[in-house]
């Protein structure tokens, strides 16, 4: 444990002492904040349209589907960069330095550096989350909403960037170069959104059930709809500890070479 | 404390190393020696859990090494061929970082660190980012982590590597130091260093071990042996035999010092080099050069040298070198 919180705080601290970090920080700021505005404003006219054509009754359009919705997705996408790019260095970097060494002849097993280095990479990511947060925040100021939706979609935002942080320690863990590991990354985190699709591509029902239960799309959809799954929650933990898992084989096996 | 038996690494069909078998005693200070290539740090990754080998087993401290690898590492310090050290620490924050990675008692963090840095006088710069320090210094914090964890075991794999003269005057005198408190192994090319600070030496070559022996042991074996050089003008196929049959002399080999000669004039082609072992003895150098002159050979040359820890270390590992070359041919 103790091995495990001395990496975590190792690569945390050195990702919060890297320009990489606050750069990317910065500029998710921008874009989020600039997005948010605009839907914000668009929100704020339809429905003051909506209230003059329905002279005060219920319905008119809804704060969570038309404006939080769409800053989660925004933000969901430029989570799936950031990511690539927070995690690339997690295991290249240590091979490349040869500081891989030091870990790997330390008192401390695969499992617990994985578990270190996922726990740093996570933080890093979630702490952007949370930035992203602020922005619903803000508009509690100027109306007054139901907070279950969008608790339920960020809850699905953070499992769904954790597994996007474990699939990047994964491709992170497979070679030195830092380039590589961002390129593996992305391809990796955009490609599991196909495994999905390939529900249409098979014939027998058993396999289209097997695909659609897959597809990060559906799981990550339910969210968004305001609800949290038990099934949703276990594929993306499951699909968090895969990728652990396969992290730890690597670095297990580089023993053996 | 650390025990080698029969292990072999190879690397597809190249065998870095070949069933080395040697221990190395509580306390004791073992150098191993070996040219470039040799398998020392083959050896010493696969000791400190780094590796697994292709066989063989490795005993540390009564724990082995690949089923009990975490207690092994507790008490093994290592520093590998390039210091482990992360760029964007200041040297306080690495050893303090490594001092908890190695699991040592949270109290003691503190304390030992400032031991680290005082035994290997990184005080002036103990706040500065390591990627802003020189290679020696770098190589002085990869030392100062191998030792803050007080580990019982010590691994250098070329300590003094890029060190200034009175560094390696001061890592040598470290060693020394700590050699009574931690059992300490440690690699080299460099000859002087195992003269300095070991009590016991293990030479190897191309993988196998040629010589393990206590420094006097070795020294002793040296003092057997002694080399002289002639050089003749006129070498009548008689002074060979001649010389081989005087008491003392081991052997003769007419030197090619003649055919690098040649190239440099004619009055170079006209000599002839001989290279006579001997036991050792003045006596032997007497009569060898009674010889020579009784030949009128026209000696112009005689040198003689008591073999030194180098000429072993060459003749080990060069002969060694020749065999295995007839074995491969
Ligand atoms: N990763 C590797 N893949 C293939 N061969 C290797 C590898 N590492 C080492 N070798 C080979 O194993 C042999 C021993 O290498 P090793 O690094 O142990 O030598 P060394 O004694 O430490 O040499 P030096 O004095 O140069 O440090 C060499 O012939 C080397 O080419
Ligand atoms: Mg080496």
């Amino acid at each position: 444990m103790r091995g495990t919180l001395a990496i975590a705080g190792k690569d945390l601290r050195s990702l919060f002492y890297s320009p990489l970090f606050w750069v990317t920080a910065f500029l998710l700021t921008l874009i989020w904040s600039g997005m948010y505005h605009i839907s914000l404003g668009e929100f704020a006219q339809r429905a003051n349209m909506a209230r003059m054509q329905m002279q005060g009754a219920e319905g008119g359009p809804n704060l969570h589907s038309e404006v939080f919705t769409r800053h989660v997705a925004l933000v969901h996408f430029f989570m799936i960069l950031a990511v690539a790019a927070l995690t690339m260095r997690l295991f290249a970097e240590e091979k490349k330095q040869r500081t891989f060494d030091l870990l790997l002849t330390s008192p401390v097993t695969a499992t617990q550096i994985v578990a270190g280095k996922f726990l740093a990479g996570l933080a890093a990511a979630w702490s952007l989350i949370l930035l992203s947060l602020l922005y619903p925040l803000a508009t509690m100021t100027i109306a007054n909403f139901d907070w279950g939706p969008l608790a339920a979609a960020y809850i699905g935002l953070m499992l769904l960037v954790a597994c996007y942080v474990a699939v990047g320690m994964f491709a992170s863990s497979l070679t030195e170069s830092a380039v590589l590991a961002v390129v593996m990354a992305l391809i990796f985190s955009v490609g599991i959104w196909f495994v999905g699709a390939l529900s249409d591509a098979v014939d027998s029902p058993a396999m289209v059930a097997l695909f659609e239960h897959l597809s990060i799309g559906n799981h990550f959809s339910d969210f968004m709809r305001g609800g949290v799954g038990v099934a949703s929650v276990v594929f993306f933990l499951s699909m968090i500890f895969l990728n652990c898992f396969l992290t730890q084989r690597v670095v297990e096996s580089s023993r053996w070479r | 404390m650390i025990e080698v038996r029969d292990l072999t690494k190879s690397y597809g069909q190249h065998k870095a190393i070949d069933r080395l078998n040697f221990s190395v005693n509580k306390g004791e200070v073992v150098g191993f020696l070996g040219p470039n290539g040799a398998g020392k740090t083959t050896t010493m990754k696969i000791i400190t859990g780094f590796m697994a080998p292709s066989s063989g087993e490795v005993n540390v401290a009564g724990h082995d090494v690949f089923e009990d690898p975490v207690e092994v590492k507790k008490r093994i310090g290592y520093l590998p061929e390039t210091p482990p050290v992360y760029g964007d620490m200041t040297v306080e924050e690495y050893l303090r970082f490594v001092a908890n990675l190695k699991g040592v008692e949270r109290a003691r963090v503190p304390s030992l660190v400032a031991r680290a840095i005082e035994k290997t006088s990184l005080g002036d710069v103990r706040r500065r980012l390591i990627q802003n320090l020189s290679k020696g210094f770098r190589q002085r914090v990869g030392i100062s982590g191998a030792l803050v964890s007080d580990p019982e075991i010590l691994i250098l794999d070329e300590p003094t590597v890029g060190l200034d003269p009175r560094q390696v005057a001061e890592i040598r005198a470290l060693i020394k130091e700590l050699a009574g408190h931690h059992t300490i192994l440690l690699s080299t090319h460099i000859l002087p260093e195992v003269q300095a600070s070991c009590s016991r030496i293990i030479i190897i070559n191309r993988g196998k071990i040629v010589a393990e022996d206590s420094l006097g042991g070795i020294t002793q074996r040296m003092a057997g042996a002694g080399r002289v050089t002639i050089k003749v003008r006129r070498s009548p196929p008689s002074l060979a035999e001649g010389l081989s049959r005087l008491a003392g002399v081991r052997g003769v080999r007419a030197s090619d010092a003649s055919a690098n000669g040649r190239g440099h004039g004619a009055i170079a082609a006209l000599h002839s080099a001989f290279e006579i072992e001997t036991d050792g003895g003045e006596d032997a150098v007497e009569r060898i050069a009674a010889h020579v002159v009784g030949a009128g050979a026209g000696l112009v040359d005689l040198r003689s040298e008591s073999a030194d820890l180098e000429n072993v270390f060459l003749q080990l590992t060069s002969s060694e070198e020749q065999q295995n070359q007839g074995v491969e041919s």
